[in-house]
């Protein structure tokens, strides 16, 4: 298969303009420079591309909800704020290759007809962000960015935005939040960014991963794409996987690539003497996979008919050396302290049932507490005001179902059974 | 105190938006940059520059995890202790990082050298477990190269 995104990741230093330019970089902007926006809608809708963020929402729908009359000033965010337990694919693209994020934010401010482009990048990626100041620079001088790039009369300034933390940022509302200068909690929806965004305009938040596919979809066409994807899956994916394994990493493989290639092949499964219990598939915020989903393609239908979410695609694997119970509170740790605190189900809900959980693992669980954190559950995932919460639930109650055998053996002990054993 | 040429560094920047409290967190971290952390004097000179009140300036730099509203050690040490560091045993380390610096997460060490937090994912997983200490990248942490670690922040070779 041939490496599209990471292309350039065997460069020992990201490459600078001469270097990006020499392999074909920028040459999709001049393509894209000299067609019609509508038509490239179109052609990205035969793709099939979706958001690589974690939502998987089609990006020519998004688009296409816009409209092409959307009214100006109009905004294209990129969303560099990757903060997903599990997930590392967005900081390879940012660090390695700052003029791939360029050209992807260029041809698709064009595509938009955007007015204005802001990259969003954590905090925790400020040298990631230096690196693509400083390109974006090296491209403004070189008339790739400001006005009148390449001689077109497409006119897009690209600021880059370092953000001060918190997990929520990434939500896109709260994102926008971040970006005129509030706290970072989650806006109500309607309206939807691309009708009230940035300063009330029309505003489309896009993953970074996702967006960088958009230029080559545009100088080779929607079949050559298609054809990258194997098992149902569409283009190329920057996977990875991390947790209990051998050798974690990440590769960019064709979409659809199972979960057994992943974690067995190139992460080289469980460590010695241990087995793969289950496994996240799409970063913190999914339901469990099991062994017997190993087959399953890592592609967004097949991981949501296995009863799970593709997420970002950022697997994170559990062994048999690990109690469930410690790797749940692991999890839940992450959302407690990251709940923006603005509604109460997530603000106190979520750290209710992490004392709920750690009673159990300290052997201190009374019969019925699993009963209870499941209905703690199924209370706050429906009533919070954001994604959040639901996604902080997913992993929670999957995990109080598969692993009731051993959360109960805990309370029936009064101990938790890994203790000692390893 | 800010320089002339610092405020309208800021000024320039804040301008780059529509309105001017977009440039808040900018400014903030600026000062942050300046002063180790944010003193209730650098919300007062962040407050004519960005239009707001020193109060929305507290809003924010109480909400955002990178701001600092107490001093901290001269290096901030952030060891992830998300899911896949979890797992590679960030929580031993953290207890480690209290005994070694004989001082609770978030507290400054006798020295004064450094400052030990937890910190949610670094996007480090394949290196776990990982930290920032500052900004630089550190992985595959054990107990001993986090000795080694705490120990060359005290001699003032990183920062």
């Amino acid at each position: 298969m041939e490496r599209v995104l990471s292309r350039n990741f065997h460069l020992p230093q990201p490459p600078g303009l001469a270097e990006y330019r020499a392999g074909g970089g920028y040459d999709a902007l001049k393509v894209a420079l000299g067609q019609d926006p509508e038509a490239m809608i179109d052609l990205v809708d035969k793709t099939g591309l979706r958001g690589y963020g974690g939502a998987g929402f089609p990006l020519a729908r998004k688009w296409r909800a816009r409209g092409s009359d959307a009214p100006h000033p109009r905004y294209l965010v990129m969303n560099v704020d990757e903060t997903e337990p599990g997930s590392f694919k967005d900081r390879q693209l940012l660090y390695r290759d700052p003029h791939q994020v360029i050209e992807a934010v260029l041809v698709t401010g064009f595509i938009e007809q955007a007015d204005h482009a802001y990259v969003f990048v954590r905090g925790e990626y400020s040298e990631g962000a230096r690196r693509l100041e400083r390109a974006v620079d090296e491209a403004r001088e070189a008339g790739l960015v400001g006005s009148n790039i390449l001689g077109s009369g497409f006119k897009l300034d690209i600021d880059v935005h370092v953000s001060a933390g918190r997990y929520i940022c990434g939500e896109e509302t709260a994102l926008l939040n971040a970006l005129e200068g509030r706290r970072g909690n989650p806006r109500a929806k309607p309206p939807m960014p691309f009708e009230k965004g940035l300063w009330g305009a029309p505003t489309l938040v896009h993953n970074i991963e996702t967006l960088c596919h958009v230029p080559y979809i545009v100088s080779r066409g929607s079949e050559w794409f298609n054809a990258q994807g194997i098992n149902g899956g569409h283009g190329t994916k920057l996977y990875s996987v991390c947790g209990e394994v051998k050798r974690p990493g990440f590769w960019e493989l064709p979409m659809g690539t199972t979960a057994r290639e992943l974690i067995y092949d190139h992460a080289g499964g469980a460590p010695d003497g241990r087995e793969l219990v289950a496994f996240l598939p799409g970063g913190a915020s999914t339901a469990f996979l099991l062994p017997e989903h190993l087959d399953t393609p890592m592609q967004f239908d097949a991981v949501a008919a296995a009863g799970s979410r593709f997420g970002t695609c950022g697997i994170i694997a559990l062994s048999s050396a690990t109690c469930p119970v410690d790797f749940l509170l692991g999890i839940n740790k992450f959302f407690v302290r990251e709940s923006c605190g603005f509604c109460t189900p997530c603000r106190d809900g979520l750290p209710y049932l992490h004392s709920l959980l750690a009673r159990v693992e300290a052997g201190q669980g009374k019969p019925g507490n699993r009963e209870l954190m499941l209905e703690l559950c199924a209370k706050i995932a429906p009533n919070s005001f954001c994604a959040f919460a639901p996604g902080a639930i997913m992993p929670l109650e999957s995990g109080l179902k598969v692993f009731a055998d051993v959360i109960e053996e805990h309370i029936a002990r009064g101990a938790c059974p890994y203790r000692g054993a390893h | 105190m800010l320089t002339d040429h610092e405020r309208s560094h800021l000024a320039e920047h804040i301008a780059r938006y529509p309105e001017k409290r977009a440039g808040a967190i900018y400014t903030l971290q600026f000062l942050q940059q300046k002063y180790s952390y944010l003193p209730d004097e650098a919300l007062a000179e962040a407050r004519d520059l960005c239009g707001l009140s020193v109060t929305q300036l507290d809003e924010l730099a109480t909400f955002y995890s990178l701001l600092l509203r107490r001093p901290v050690g001269r290096t901030l040490v952030r060891i992830c202790d998300s899911i896949a560091c979890h797992l590679a045993g960030a929580p031993a380390l953290l207890a480690e990082a209290q005994r070694l610096t004989g001082s609770p997460l978030g507290g400054i060490s006798h020295d004064g050298s450094v400052t030990v937090m937890p910190h949610v994912c670094l996007g480090l997983c394949d290196q776990a477990p990982a930290a920032l200490a500052g900004e630089r990248e550190v992985g595959r942490l054990d107990q001993d190269s986090l000795g080694e670690l705490l120990a060359s922040l005290k001699t003032g070779a990183e920062g």
